[in-house]
């Protein structure tokens, strides 16, 4: 059985392409087979943050085009052996996506036997992101701790429910998980930032993950390496703890609470 | 090409909506055109301003028969006189359904319904039209219920009917509701009761956080919610022409 994901938020810059990244990398690490595809017509950077923006020579609106076959277009990852990145066309626009294109290229890596199917959506609630959702199983709303993010979840999730093709043929509809990114636990306890527990509310759905605000996120995208293969990094945890939610597991929730820090380290500042 | 194409996509030629527009209806109670022009001027000079070139929209229903089309050409041009502009028929009566074709005129759907017989009516009467609740549906016709959140950008109507919402009404967010509109659940959206024209509607919501409250065309925009209704059990409704609100339960 494959499952469709979508990455979605609505928000531009809440963290879905890095979402993405690490939840593909995540799924695949524990054995997978994971396709994570680039919706993003003409501003791809789902192949940056994988690091194999110079691998890619075929992409998505190639496949859907016929101008090459899929496994021509996709690139196998130098770190997991199960996953596979297509990538979007840097030189092409959203109308290049067609219903039964996106249909037919899901359908072929269902046929191929892939676990998880990963769609990485642009933002905004038109074309590119309406393709990326409709064919969802399940749904990942990245959202950041403020209110015009929470604002734009909601209408996404409203969106979710209705205009997909789950929805639209009465199959129970997208399952919908709601992911906090860019979380700083200081800054929420002097009232700065909304609080899981605020955005849980809003929105009315569970959590499945959180993942605190961290340099390591922006140093992982520079250099290409899903922030999730950061051993040492909490948001790297996080992830993995997210990963671990969506496959069921039950774990609580970490990072929500400022780190304690050290007798000198406050001593000496730091 | 497709950049065209794309461009025409951008910028539509037409738009169709589905808006309500305050009509206002003359009752018609007899086709005398000299009693209609008497009438009609005396009241169009209080209020010159909002009655001239107003459109109005004509309503046999009182009348209790069917008029000739002579004569209800008669009243139009009485009303025409008096500086209103009659653009259409209310569809109530099944009457005004034969006038439509040979006077050129729509037939409107209802607004308040309100035909009493014409007998009931003395001509002494005080000829003040009531405002009465719209009766609501055939019986039988439950509220229409709706399990699953309202999210931004949504809207759900009843026609007809009372809505009933068993989650959430999210910011952004429409419900609307011909009868009363119940959110078992926090309402940050917008909630519409009364929506054509029942004046006894009443919207209720679990936890009020409301940015606007509509009852038959009263509405209040909550820029600051009041601190004694914030996310408290609230009901609305119409005292009048004042919008009021309660919270539930104390």
């Amino acid at each position: 059985m494959t499952e469709i994901i979508v990455v979605t938020s609505g928000k531009g810059g809440v963290g879905k392409t890095t979402t993405s990244a690490s939840m593909a990398c995540g799924l695949a690490r524990r054995g997978k087979r994971v396709a994570v595809i680039d919706f993003d017509i003409g501003l791809r950077n789902l192949d940056l943050i994988m690091g194999c923006e110079r691998r890619v020579v075929y992409d998505f609106v190639n496949v859907i085009n016929g101008d090459c076959t899929l496994k021509q277009a996709l690139i196998k990852d130098k770190r997991i052996e199960t996953l596979y990145v297509l990538a979007a066309s840097q030189t092409r626009d959203k109308d290049a996506l067609t219903e039964e294109g996106v249909r037919k290229v899901l359908d072929e890596l269902i046929a191929d036997g892939f676990d998880y199917i990963l769609c990485d959506s642009p933002a905004g609630i038109e074309k590119g992101a309406h393709l990326a959702m409709y064919f969802a199983d399940r749904a990942v709303v990245v959202v950041n701790p403020e209110v015009s993010s929470v604002r734009d979840s909601d209408r996404i999730l409203g969106l979710l429910s209705s205009k997909t093709h789950r929805s639209a043929n009465g199959n129970g509809g997208v399952k919908e998980h709601l992911l906090l990114t860019r979380y700083n636990p200081r800054r929420v306890a002097n009232g700065e930032m909304m609080s899981v527990g605020d955005i849980k509310e809003i929105l009315g759905l569970d959590v499945i993950g959180v993942v605190p605000e961290s340099p390591d996120v922006l140093a992982a995208s520079n250099a290409g390496v899903p922030v999730i293969l950061n051993d040492d990094s909490t948001a790297a945890e996080a992830y993995s703890d997210a990963v671990a939610r969506l496959l069921g597991e039950e774990l609580p929730l970490r990072f929500l609470e400022e780190p304690k820090r050290g007798f000198f380290a406050r001593m000496f500042g730091g | 090409m497709t950049t065209q194409r794309a461009e025409a996509a951008v910028a539509p030629a037409i738009d169709i909506r589905f808006g309500q527009v305050g009509l206002i209806q003359v009752l018609i109670w007899t086709t005398d055109p000299g009693a209609i022009l008497d009438e009609l001027t005396g009241r169009v000079a209080t209020a010159p301003k909002f009655f001239q070139r107003t459109a109005v929209a004509l309503d046999v229903g009182p009348l209790g028969r069917e008029p000739s089309v002579e004569e209800m050409r008669g009243v139009m041009e009485a009303v025409r006189r008096a500086g209103m502009c009659p653009i259409g028929l209310a569809s109530g009566p099944a009457t005004a359904q034969a006038l439509s074709q040979p006077l050129d005129l729509p037939l409107l759907p209802p607004f308040r319904e309100f035909h009493p017989p014409a007998e009931a009516h003395g001509r002494t009467g005080a000829r003040r039209v009531e405002p009465v609740a719209v009766e609501l549906e055939p019986e039988g016709a439950a509220a229409q219920v709706h399990t699953h959140p309202v999210r931004s950008g949504q809207r759900t109507y009843a026609r007809g009917r009372d809505l009933v919402v068993t989650a959430m009404v999210g910011a952004g967010a429409e419900v609307i509701a011909d009868g009363c509109v119940h959110v078992y659940g926090a309402l940050r959206g917008r909630a519409v009761a009364g929506a054509r024209g029942d004046t006894s509607a009443r919207v209720f919501c679990q936890e009020f956080h409301a940015e606007l409250v509509s009852i038959a065309g009263v509405f209040r925009v909550f820029e600051t919610l009041p601190p004694e209704l914030a996310g408290k059990p609230v009901q609305a409704w119409l005292d009048g022409d004042v919008l009021r609100f309660e919270r539930l339960g104390v």
